[in-house]
């Protein structure tokens, strides 16, 4: 290499393009980046976290003989899918920029995989301690497009009185052992409790429930169980857009529970 | 070429600093660097003289781009080999058209280096080895001869090459090890050694 040309052609090209140094800010800007992202993906992870605690906590075991055969299918059936991988979408991200910062490449896959979890799963106890969990799920349960169906499958599983499930908030109660339930879909409910452990003073208006038994004529329901239910608490604070009474008179927009037909 | 001046003995971080300060303080650096960067890139490139210039040309105006990223958390030899190593990797297309029989020159010291490590050598004929240490390398897969070419031929130690090609030290040493197995392997095909022990 003859040096003289190369330094020549080195300085030309270097001042004919107009070259100069990035700015120290453009540098800062790209670190900051990086981590504010990082953070984000953590605190993300960590509530998604949070939610499932508590969603975990009040995921109706006492009465899961009732609804599965096994304790197993129970536990994959009733699993937070929507949670697991927005979690595992954040932890990712998480990782992808810890790898990222500047001494980021001097760890393990495994290393910086492990802490992310670790923080996530760390952190999200705090924040369950804290009543976030609880708080995201009512506010999602408030305002989340297909919270029912994607967010909270347990709306979904529980709505069916067809096969003897049904989920919904105590309108009223009489003086025996009857009171008035609403369903997801709006519809009221006369029912009936044989429920021995719950006895029908603990129950309060507007609580929601879950109920075990099955249906006994128009609109009435005989609970075996009856079970309170916590998860969900926003869904029904949601504007209930038809009425029982309404919808058996006129045309409805919304589609009635599983198993039952059209009003006609 | 720098005539030498006051800043000919200045360390790497003094020498970034005054770059910033004036461009024409550049050329020290360049002229600290460049016969290094120059053989480390035809070692893992094999391209001729003018392609390893053009690429040599680019990582320093890289290296200028970017002088404001340098800090001292990193030894400035293994951030301006990253830039260089990063720059070879970009250049991929220019590095698939190896022309037939470009080989580069390995030193005596450098084939020294890779012949001192017993793993590699036992059993080799040693003369035949030092006439074939480019030839195979070449035949690696380049993940087996960047390392080799940084621990053995560069003299680089497990952190600056973890620091230039960016993975964990314990990622460098078990592929310096796989490397090494990789390269005795390919002494057998080409009948230096009889067998892998």
């Amino acid at each position: 290499m003859d040096t003289n040309d190369f330094d020549q052609k080195l300085v030309d090209k270097i001042k004919h393009d107009n070259i100069t140094p990035r700015p120290r800010w453009h540098f800062l800007l790209k670190d900051y980046v990086v981590r504010v992202t990082g953070a984000l993906a953590l605190l993300v992870g960590s509530a998604a976290v949070s939610v499932m605690i508590y969603l975990f906590k009040y995921n109706d075991w006492e009465i899961q003989e009732e609804t599965h055969k096994t304790l197993l299918e129970f536990f994959l059936l009733t699993l937070p899918y929507f949670w697991l991988i927005l979690l595992a979408l954040f932890i990712f991200l998480l990782y992808y920029n810890l790898k990222h910062t500047k001494r980021g490449y001097r760890y393990p896959v495994w290393f910086i995989a492990s802490a992310a979890f670790l923080v996530s799963v760390i952190l999200g106890g705090v924040f369950y301690l804290a009543g976030l969990g609880e708080k995201i799920d009512t506010v999602l349960g408030e305002k989340a497009p297909l919270y029912e169906k994607v967010i909270n499958r347990h709306f979904d599983f529980w709505f069916n009185p067809a096969e003897g499930r049904l989920i919904g908030i105590v309108l009223s109660k009489d003086d025996g052992q009857a009171f008035v339930l609403l369903d997801p879909s709006g519809s009221e409910w006369q029912v009936i409790s044989k429920d021995e452990h719950f006895p029908l003073e603990e129950l309060r208006v507007k609580q929601p429930i879950n109920l075990i038994g099955q249906v006994i004529g128009d609109n009435e329901f005989q609970a075996e169980v009856v079970h309170p239910v916590r998860p969900g608490g926003g869904f029904w604070l949601r504007p209930r857009p038809r009425m029982m009474k309404t919808c058996q008179t006129d045309s409805c927009p919304l589609p009635p529970p599983p198993g039952f037909p059209a009003p006609r | 070429m720098v005539n030498p001046g006051d800043f000919s003995q200045a360390k790497d971080e003094e020498l970034v600093r005054l770059t910033l300060d004036n461009r024409d303080n550049f050329l020290y650096l360049v002229d600290r660097y460049k016969g290094k960067l120059l053989s480390y890139i035809k070692r893992l490139t094999n391209v001729n003289d003018d392609d390893a210039e053009d690429i040599l040309q680019d990582v320093f105006i890289k290296v200028y781009l970017n002088l404001n990223d340098f800090n001292d958390g990193l030894k400035f030899s293994s951030w301006i080999y990253r830039i260089a190593h990063n720059q070879v990797i970009s250049n991929h297309r220019k590095l698939k058209a190896r022309p037939e029989g470009y080989l580069s020159s390995i030193d005596d010291q450098a084939a020294q280096n890779l012949m001192a490590d017993t793993d590699i050598v036992a059993g080799a004929d040693l003369g035949l080895l030092r006439q074939n240490i480019s030839k195979i390398l070449n035949q690696l897969d380049y993940k087996y001869r960047e390392v080799l070419v940084l621990k053995f031929l560069e003299e680089k130690n497990y952190q600056e090459i973890s620091d230039i090609i960016k993975k964990p030290p314990g990622t460098v040493a078990s592929t310096i090890n796989k490397a090494k197995e990789e390269f005795r392997q390919e002494m057998v095909r080409q009948k230096i050694i009889l067998s892998v022990s």
